[in-house]
């Protein structure tokens, strides 16, 4: 669990990612399935619109995951003790997203560093916002 | 009209549940849905820990205290947002308690109008009482009180 950025490494406004990828309708339907919320607003497009919504959409909670996952392929794992975020829109599989971060304060003390992180849509608009803060070696 | 409750509500239990041993598999699997790709994670064996957001897989039994507030019981609310403190990893064989709280309700108005928030606090700790995670579930009702 040793972290792989080392703290002298670390400045304030570096940036983390952006990691872009294609979120598809099976891998949130595996995320569902493993998070015990294999429900039909994650699952099935007609299952989804019957409750008003658009098609499946992400779960907050993977959106949130895969920022974790982001924050820690930079920090390493075991690195991240406080995330925080909030879902701002919804997250609609089969297209492209982008987790981006960026760092906006050191603890010289405390050894911690303080970031802001967003899921953002292919046209740039940020579907869900966040800060984290992480412990480096 | 400010939404009325009593102050009394907020941090007391209303809900203790306890799960059932974790398993390996379950963690890994949680892991690669994520596309974790550390082995610890990933890996079986005596290094395999959860996903540092595998702790949003332990809810409740019930998710709101029966004294919330009458106006918010019958409203639609969404999900707005969590806060989750990491305390001790979580690996194989862990039985998790989650104690729920009602945290904290408020109100701002934005662009859209009105707007109520209720935060309802899990706290999870492992059989040996360490703290694993504490989440605070931030749940939105719009509109009138």
């Amino acid at each position: 669990m040793a972290s792989i950025r080392r703290w002298d490494e670390v400045s304030e406004g570096d940036e983390i990612g952006p990691i872009t990828r294609l979120l598809s309708k099976d891998e949130v339907r595996a995320y569902a399935r493993a998070c015990g919320v294999y429900f039909p607003r994650f699952t099935d497009d007609e299952g989804a619109r019957q409750e008003g919504l658009p098609g499946m959409i992400t779960p907050g909670n993977m959106s949130m995951g895969l920022l974790a996952t982001l924050i820690e392929s930079w920090a390493g794992a075991g690195a991240l003790t406080r995330l925080g975020t909030t879902f701002r829109g919804l997250v609609l599989p089969d297209r492209t997203i982008r987790l981006c971060g960026a760092v906006t304060q050191k603890d010289d003390d405390a050894r911690t560093v303080e970031l802001d992180v967003w899921l953002e849509s292919d046209e740039g608009e940020r579907l869900v916002i966040g800060t984290a803060s992480v412990k480096l070696a | 009209m400010p939404l009325e409750f009593d102050p009394a509500i907020l941090g007391k239990e209303f809900d203790r549940a306890k799960h059932d041993p974790v398993t390996a598999e379950e963690l890994i699997a949680f892991s690669r849905a994520l596309g974790a790709t550390s082995p610890c994670y990933i890996e079986p064996g005596p290094d395999l820990i959860g996903h540092p957001t595998h702790c949003v897989r332990f809810r409740g039994q019930k998710f709101f205290p029966d004294d919330l507030p009458a106006g918010l019981r019958i409203r639609m609310s969404f999900d707005a947002g969590k806060d989750i403190e990491l305390g001790v990893p979580l690996r194989p064989g862990d039985r998790i308690t989650v104690s729920s709280t009602l945290h904290q309700i408020y109100e701002k108005t934005g662009r859209s109008g009105s707007m109520v928030f209720v935060v309802i606090r899990f706290t999870l700790t492992n059989e040996r009482g360490e703290m694993v995670a504490t989440i605070d579930n931030r749940m939105m009702y719009r509109g009138e009180n």
